[in-house]
């Protein structure tokens, strides 16, 4: 995970933001900015960076788009047209990699997901809905923010069932993860089934397959710890 | 003598009664915000056109005496009520105590005689001011023998325009557009007097039996100008024929500026008295939110604050997108919101709960949060900052939570790259979408459950997940997934859970009203 390449195309407020928290992830950035002011605030901040405006397929060739170690594109520069068009072009050169779009309204988000990008952001969206959440449940809200943004030990993360693993064909409520490994299960997302999400407290009782991915919360050593268990290396889940 | 007074003043400014006194007093005449007066106008208005009713009953009817009775009540109302007001028109003991305090400081003697005329002088201000003479006026018929008095029954009716803020309003639109109304009385006065002067000098001094003196052509030209033309007095010569034409053609002119100023100021006193009424309104609400900026982030925030049905108010200074909030049916005023003269009108003093600060300007932002701690200091604010070296100043300005959308938005983005899953699975969770939601659960004081252990609740009963506790000895801390066997529930614990949304307003009635599985008696 660590060292993979994520190309982040504008270099604009949100864009340097978006590279800023990816680089402390120690991820491997690439920004791509037409504008030459921009380019260099990249360059100064210490971006390995490319000035580029990736309108034609020539251009994308240049940031070797269709390699497969890049892990995901990042559409966010200041102007939504070619951020739509940019997304276009990489998906039709690269079907697997991930893109990440910035759409400001509903519809460019409709835009935006049948140009190909898996997901969009709305930073108006975002911050709105964070204002909402400190009017409504302030306390709720701190609770999330420690487990998915803090420098605190505690986490989420999701655990892909593997060929082999100790708890393929378990099911969800025998699992019992909370006294056995101190971790919180939200739920699972079986591929085979559909895209949806589970959530443990959907009242089904899932049978873990190979190919699920689990979802738990829990102290990093404990996750730690589990996802060692599941992979089958060591653990003594049974006894 | 003066120092008598002197110390009276001091006592009245020390009682408590006779400010409660005089606050109830102005709430009930003058303050258009309180309740009092909403109650009080009404039954003014009543009176007023009951009594006008009465005389005009009385010129062809036999007065009945509990009529007259009734009269005499609404006539002693009038006059308290113009006491009243003349009460509160201006605080006398604080001129005394003001004079008082100044001479003492220049170490001059003091002289009451001085003081006494100042009150004078003010309480005669109000007593010649408009509204007060139209009060007195209506008071007046009552002596019966005056008949000719009676003619001043009308101002009675002009009282009510003082209980009527919307009239009230309107009046003020002669005031406002005093200039062309000055243009247009100027053009009206020349037509006039250029069509009467000609009509008389042609037709009167016995041509036109009809225009027998200069008022006569005075009305006449009046009549035909303002396109009335009742036709009594018409011009027999030529010229008189021709001097009409002319004033029928330009008294166009003069009706088309006239309507047009009327209607152009009454639909800005109009967009006033809208915003008026919104301000009225915020300022009676309770446990509100002022949302200050409309923008694309605030309408996401008020779209989500209307679905939990928490009330709340927007300020924005831009025409175009209030017309969107309030096509929504939100509560909006134009205006600024660095104001805080409108911040303290629409209640930042007393209904609000928070305020949040969104506008796209971070200087905006930061006096808008300046403004409303600086009237009151216990209000929440939420501001937005755009730009990140502000947030730190935004703190110091007082902002309980400072929101970078950006920066947030970077967090969230990042957080998917690395994990999918996980982050859209938070995402339905943070969304409120379907099927879970995080929500808090506090042990309330009677709750059978304290004192016993976390594995006493039923739980899996509503297929929740439990994330963790915040402890009611240490709010700060919060205690991820708490041994079940171990842990003992206390009040005002607060569990986080994850779970149906059903399920957990379930959970918190199952709480209240069961017993611990264990439960010993």
């Amino acid at each position: 995970m660590i060292g993979d390449k994520i190309i982040v195309f504008g270099y604009s407020k949100i864009g340097s933001e978006i590279a800023a928290v990816l680089r402390s992830k120690k991820y491997n950035i690439l920004i791509v900015e037409p504008d030459t002011n921009l380019f260099n605030n990249a360059k100064d901040d210490g971006f390995e960076a490319k000035q580029l405006s990736l309108m034609t397929d020539e251009e994308l060739y240049k940031i070797d788009i269709k390699n497969d170690d890049i892990k995901a594109v990042f559409c966010v520069s200041s102007d939504n047209n070619i951020n739509l068009f940019v997304t276009l072009s990489v998906r039709n050169l690269n079907k697997n990699t991930k893109i990440i779009s910035l759409a400001l309204g509903k519809e460019d988000k409709k835009k935006m997901m049948l140009a190909g990008a898996n997901k969009t952001i709305n930073p108006y969206e975002i911050g709105g809905l964070r204002i909402f959440r400190l009017l409504h449940k302030p306390l709720i809200l701190d609770v999330m923010d420690n487990i998915l943004f803090s420098e605190s030990n505690i986490q989420v993360s999701e655990i892909t069932i593997e060929e082999g693993s100790k708890i393929d064909g378990l099911y969800l409520k025998d699992l019992d993860i909370d006294k056995k490994y101190n971790l919180v299960i939200i739920g699972i997302q079986d591929k085979e089934l559909s895209d949806d999400f589970i959530f443990y407290s959907s009242g089904i009782n899932h049978r873990i397959d190979v190919g699920d991915t689990l979802v738990v919360i829990g102290y990093a050593q404990d996750l730690n710890m589990f996802q060692h268990f599941v992979k089958g290396n060591k653990g003594t889940f049974n006894n | 003598m003066g120092h008598f007074l002197v110390s009276l003043s001091y006592q009245i400014e020390a009682s408590k009664t006779y400010h409660l006194l005089k606050n109830f007093t102005y709430d009930t005449l003058e303050n258009n915000l309180s309740r009092k007066k909403r109650l009080f106008d009404p039954f003014m208005i009543f009176l007023v056109l009951s009594t006008v009713a009465i005389l005009i009953y009385e010129v062809n009817h036999e007065l009945l005496p509990w009529l007259d009775s009734y009269e005499t009540f609404a006539i002693i109302v009038f006059i308290v009520e113009w006491l009243g007001r003349l009460w509160i028109s201006s605080d006398s003991h604080s001129i005394i105590i003001e004079d008082y305090e100044k001479t003492q400081i220049l170490d001059q003697k003091y002289e009451i005689l001085r003081s006494i005329k100042k009150i004078l002088k003010k309480k005669f201000e109000f007593i010649i001011s408009p509204m007060s003479i139209v009060d007195l006026l209506a008071i007046l018929p009552y002596y019966r023998p005056l008949r000719i008095l009676r003619i001043f029954l009308l101002f009675r009716l002009f009282k009510i325009l003082r209980y009527t803020n919307s009239i009230n309003q309107f009046s003020r639109v002669f005031i406002e557009k005093r200039f062309e109304f000055f243009t247009l009385a100027i053009m009206f006065t020349m037509m006039v007097t250029f069509g009467s002067t000609i009509m008389f000098v042609y037709e009167g001094g016995g041509v036109n039996p009809k225009v027998d003196n200069f008022f006569d052509a005075v009305y006449w030209s009046v009549i035909t100008i303002s396109t009335v033309g009742y036709g009594d007095v018409t011009p027999t010569t030529t010229e008189g024929k021709l001097v009409t034409v002319l004033l029928v053609i330009s008294a166009f002119s003069v009706i088309a500026f006239f309507t047009s100023i009327v209607t152009t100021a009454l639909t800005e006193r109009m967009k006033i008295i809208k915003e008026e009424k919104v301000i009225a309104e915020a300022s009676r609400l309770r446990d509100f939110v002022v949302i200050c900026g409309y923008g694309r982030m605030g309408s996401v925030l008020a779209g989500e604050l209307n679905k939990i049905k928490q009330r709340f108010i927007i300020i924005d200074n831009k025409e175009e997108t209030l017309d969107d909030a309030k096509t929504k049916n939100y509560l909006a005023i134009k205006g600024d919101a660095t104001n805080t003269h409108l911040l303290e009108d629409i209640g930042v003093k007393n209904g609000a709960t928070s305020i949040v600060a969104m506008t796209d300007s971070d200087a905006v932002n930061l006096s808008i949060t300046l403004g409303a701690k600086s009237l009151n200091p216990d209000i929440n604010i939420i501001a937005r900052v755009n730009n990140i070296e502000a947030k730190h100043k935004l703190k110091i300005a007082g902002a309980n939570e400072v929101v970078l959308s950006n920066e947030i938005t970077a967090l969230v983005s990042s957080e998917y790259v690395g994990q999918p899953v996980a982050f859209e699975a938070i995402d339905d969770i943070l969304l409120d979408t379907e099927g879970a939601v995080m929500d808090e659960i506090e042990i309330l004081e009677n709750s059978e459950f304290i004192g016993h252990k976390l594995n006493e609740i039923d739980l899996d009963g509503f297929n929740l997940s439990l994330i963790g506790i915040i402890e009611a000895t240490h709010r700060k801390d919060f205690r991820f997934n708490p041994n079940k066997e171990e842990y003992e529930i206390k009040a005002k614990d607060i569990l986080i859970v994850i779970g149906n949304k059903e399920a957990i307003a379930e959970f918190g009635v199952y709480l209240l009203s069961s017993k611990p599985k264990f439960y010993k008696l």
